[in-house]
């Protein structure tokens, strides 16, 4: 008898315990994805001024291309941004220039073939562009993609293929490209 | 008058009757010692069954019997404070007999009881015992490692130093651990996540094949890891032991100690702690950067035992932080694909005993309190209480500073209640019964900056067990028992509206909708799981050297947190992996044979096993989702009916007194019946070889282990394509995370010496060589085969102290 009266203190207990659990487990707060990056931005500038701009949508994914002339010079800014809450769109671009010795732009393109170089206002790391602003200029006409890279910790600096660099990618979309003569 | 003490009364005066009217001249002789201390047992009565040779055993515990006939006797070893002991026992020749009494008669009762709970249950299945000591020696730095050595376990692997069991080919949640009669409750999910225990703070490790523990849950269809302390000599005493261990590999080492006082009125206290610190551990050809590994814990039980009835309380505290090898950090699956066609890891470093990101920091804190009763009818009643905390943190490569804070941060409170009867005997049947209650709380902490893989969530648990056993002779037990568990999972968890309505859950599950807050909604599922899980199985001699066992074992499991909720981005290996909610019970049924020869110069045992797993759970490659670091494989966890059956071997010859020779293999046969696919991370079929050496004298021995894996042939392909630009054009290139390594063979090394010291208790040097031959292999188990090989050769110097 002496036992039944034990389990039953047990059960008891058990009850206890889980209600005072189930009255005090709140609701949880939404997570505030801080490094998050939800859309890509590219600002072409022509030399003789005119300027287009690309922006790359994680919900969108759109495919608005990228329309260069062969053989000129073109300025492009890259720009990273998170506006998972569009009422306070976060600029990552400045995370990466604060960090600019752990970070590379990278260019790599298919089909097409352009010249990448450091813009002279370029963000460096000592002699290094990050390339947050380079310098293109395609040397045939055709149709192809650009792949832009963002990435974190890279282990050759002066690599000319993703995998010679190293790291690893914090950003890596496609978008189309066309180059005119 | 007790039977024992009136039984030497009579047979005293009985010893002047004595008449040896035979021509026989056998004799035989002996000692009789206590089981524990192995101290002479004086004036046990030694008595051949049947007829009037008997003999006392003298101060030094030695009896002799001559005049004996050449036949078969049932020997009797009676003395007042000792179970009477009876053994069979053909006599050919003279010979030397020697025998183990379990002395204190009390103390005894109270073993038998407490061993019902766990042996006696498990006399019809498999099971495995391995002593502390024996981890220590075989050099293995966690407790999952060690149980590699059994055939039929095996070990999943994340790396160094991050490692979980398997059991037949299961892991997860459906391997349970069980430390002093609590189960372990960490986040063991996933297959990166290591139980948080130091074994050091348990004498023994029991591996249960099959779920046929049922007093520690219905749930384990793989198997049970039972962590136990040993029982408290009833004296005055105080005695502890200490290892320090250096090793080569790693450039670092582990010391753990322990110091038990005992006294004569069951009071005991004990107090021990283990440190660990390894800088960067090294592959045959290069070092694994940013491998190291920091553990700090420490433990302290006490108790009063009287017998009679007693209480027991214990905390422990364990705390670890791993590094994760810095070349298997990725972004994305052009980063995997690289690191994949790589020979050796992407990023190799000076060697350093810095842990940086990315990490893994795991603490534990275990409370426990325990009492026992015994009644004057032999029954035990105990209750119990445990709680555990546990923090997990893991910390990533992150942007701005952020690598400080954890990527993953969760926190798993759970209170844990017992209580059972046991030892209720009705003529040649024994009964248990026991109910428990646990009430579980996981935080996932917001502030991490990252969508929460794990959801805040309350899991209620109720369970009731009866388990009975019948035993009409030490020739065949028949037991059986069941348990039902009901279980509550109260979860709070923000889906994206889009995925929300994408998996049909805002149809099915919209009575879990609470509100909407911008492109998320928060919602409650609330699920519940009703289990019954059962177990019988029989156990039988066949004549003095051969032993039969067959069990059959029905386990249902409720989904774990992760299976149902996991929403996120898995790093390591590049894969978005997805939960369901709709994800019913597992439900496994396995028949589990044994037949084994135990007596003689060559011992062996095959254990045979087939199981169905109904509703396993599993996850699987689906599709493609885009992101910004480009396109990623999505895993979610499905339901599939899943066939295994498998094998395990061991053997031990005894070639003469000096020589040891032991083999055992093992293989596991995995299929999904629905997909008709091989299930993934199955053990290749493996094995190993010991020969151990003796000398006589036996100040050393020496030991020789090879192990050979073979290559696994039978796996799924969860192979996916990437689009890579290579030399200005657009390709695709598969990414093979399916194909497993070529087998592979290692080599390891034991001597030890053993040093006396005044109080005769056996102090140690041990000098380990591990991968002796330093051989490059990769392991099909070990997910850091996609970035690097394994452990190069490593070099221990153990020093073990008792006192």
């Amino acid at each position: 008898m002496k036992n039944i009266q034990n389990l039953f203190k047990i059960k008891i207990m058990v009850l206890a315990i889980s209600l005072v659990y189930s009255c005090s487990k709140d609701d949880p707060d939404a997570v505030n994805q801080q490094e998050y990056i939800s859309n890509v931005v590219l600002k072409v500038q022509s030399s003789d001024g005119s300027s287009q701009t690309v922006d790359w949508d994680i919900s969108e994914q759109n495919t608005q291309s990228i329309n260069l002339k062969a053989n000129s010079d073109y300025k492009v800014e890259v720009s990273f941004l998170n506006n998972s809450d569009p009422s306070d769109i976060d600029d990552v671009t400045l995370e990466v220039i604060e960090e600019a010795d752990q970070h590379q732009v990278f260019y790599e393109f298919a089909s097409v073939s352009v010249d990448v170089t450091s813009a002279s206002d370029d963000v460096k790391d000592g002699s290094r562009g990050v390339l947050i602003k380079s310098i293109w200029n395609a040397s045939a006409s055709g149709a192809g993609t650009v792949r832009v890279y963002l990435i974190h910790q890279p282990t050759n600096y002066s690599g000319t293929t993703r995998e010679d660099i190293g790291g690893f990618n914090d950003v890596s979309i496609d978008i189309p490209i066309t180059i005119t003569d | 008058m007790n039977r024992p003490l009136f039984q030497i009364f009579f047979l005293s005066l009985s010893w002047f009757n004595l008449i040896n009217g035979q021509t026989c001249n056998l004799s035989l002789e002996g000692t009789i010692t206590d089981l524990h201390d192995r101290s002479p047992i004086i004036g046990a009565l030694v008595k051949l069954e049947g007829t009037n040779y008997f003999s006392q055993t003298d101060f030094d515990g030695n009896y002799q019997l001559e005049g004996l006939c050449p036949g078969k006797y049932q020997i009797i070893i009676l003395h007042p404070e000792c179970p009477t002991v009876k053994k069979r026992i053909n006599i050919q020749t003279s010979q030397v007999n020697n025998f183990d009494l379990e002395h204190h008669i009390n103390e005894l009762e109270e073993i038998i009881l407490s061993e019902k709970r766990i042996s006696k249950l498990r006399k019809s299945v498999q099971e495995v015992s391995l002593d502390i000591g024996d981890i220590n020696s075989y050099g293995s730095n966690t407790m999952v490692e060690a149980l590699s050595y059994i055939s039929g376990a095996s070990v999943l692997k994340t790396g160094n130093g991050i490692a979980k069991p398997a059991i037949h080919g299961m892991y997860g949640s459906r391997v349970g651990i069980v430390t002093d009669d609590f189960r372990q409750h960490d986040q063991e999910w996933g297959p990166d996540h290591a139980p948080n225990i130091d074994f050091n703070s348990f004498e023994t490790i029991q591996l249960i094949k099959g779920a046929a523990a049922l007093k520690y849950g219905g749930d384990t269809s793989g198997g049970l890891i039972i962590l136990s302390s040993s029982r408290k000599q009833l004296k005055d005493s105080l005695y502890g032991n200490s290892n320090l261990i250096l090793e080569s590999n790693g450039k670092g080492g582990k010391i753990t100690s322990m110091l038990e006082k005992t006294y004569s009125n069951g009071f005991f206290v004990n107090g021990q702690f283990t440190a660990k610190r390894f800088g960067d551990f090294h592959a045959p050809r290069y070092l694994l950067s940013n491998t190291g590994l920091r553990e700090a814990d420490f433990s302290i039980k006490l108790g009063k035992d009287k017998i009679v009835s007693g209480w027991k309380f214990g905390y422990s505290s364990y705390a670890v932080e791993t590094g994760i090898l810095k070349g298997a950090h990725i972004g994305n699956v052009e980063d995997l694909f690289y690191a994949l066609n790589s020979d050796e890891p992407r990023v190799i470093e000076d060697f350093s005993y810095q842990i940086g990101a990315p990490k893994q920091q795991g603490k534990h804190q275990k409370i426990s309190f325990s009492y026992f009763n015994l009644f004057k009818n032999q029954s035990k009643f105990e209750w119990g209480y445990n709680f555990q905390v546990n923090d997990r943190k893991e910390f990533d490569v992150r942007r701005g500073g952020r690598t400080e804070i954890p990527a993953i941060d969760l926190v798993l409170k759970t209170h844990n209640i017992i209580g059972s009867l046991s030892g209720i005997n009705i003529e040649n049947w024994t009964f248990e019964l026991g109910i428990n209650g646990l009430l579980q709380d996981n935080f996932s902490d917001p502030n991490t900056g990252i969508k929460r893989l794990i959801p805040d969530y309350l899991k209620y648990e109720a369970g009731a067990y009866v388990l009975g056993n019948f035993q009409k002779s030490n020739f065949f037990i028949w037991e059986w028992g069941m348990r039902l568990d009901q279980i509550v999972i109260d979860a709070k968890k923000y889906y994206d509206l889009s995925v929300w309505s994408e998996r049909n859950y805002s149809v099915v599950f919209s009575d879990f909708e609470m509100q909407k807050t911008g492109s998320q909604i928060l919602t409650n599922p609330k699920l519940f799981f009703l289990n019954f899980s059962a177990q019988t199985g029989i156990s039988s001699k066949i004549g003095d050297r051969f032993k039969i066992n067959a069990s059959y074992v029905l386990s249902q499991r409720a989904p774990n947190a992760s299976e149902l909720f996991s929403d996120g981005l898995h790093h390591s290996i590049a894969a978005i992996e997805y939960g369901s909610l709709s994800l019913q019970k597992e439900i496994s049924h396995k028949l589990l044979f044994s037949i084994s020869k135990e007596k003689g110069s060559i011992i062996w045992s095959f254990e045979p096993f087939i199981s169905k797993v109904y509703d396993y759970i599993y996850i699987e490659p689906t599709r493609l989702e885009q992101t910004i670091r480009g396109a990623f494989p999505v895993w979610e966890y499905n339901a599939t009916d899943v066939f295994l059956t498998g094998i395990d071997f061991t053997s031990s010859l005894s070639i003469n007194r000096e020589f040891k020779f032991d083999l055992g293999a093992s293989y596991t046969y995995a299929q999904d019946l629905q997909n008709k696919n091989p299930l993934i991370l199955i053990p290749p079929l493996n094995s190993y070889q010991k020969l151990k050496y003796t000398p006589r004298e036996g100040k050393w021995d020496f030991e020789i282990v090879h192990h050979l894996n073979a290559r696994q042939k039978r796996f799924p392909n969860s192979n996916f394509q990437v689009n890579l630009i290579q030399e200005g054009q657009l390709v695709s290139e598969t990414v093979d995370i399916s194909t497993p390594p070529p087998g592979f063979q290692r080599l390891d090394l034991y001597f030890s010496y053993n040093l006396k010291n005044k109080s005769s208790l056996k102090s140690q040097i041990r000098i380990i060589a591990q991968n002796l031959t330093n051989s490059e292999y990769r392991d099909y188990l070990n997910r850091m085969r996609f970035y690097s090989a394994d452990l190069g050769r490593n070099l221990q110097v153990q020093l073990n102290f008792k006192y």
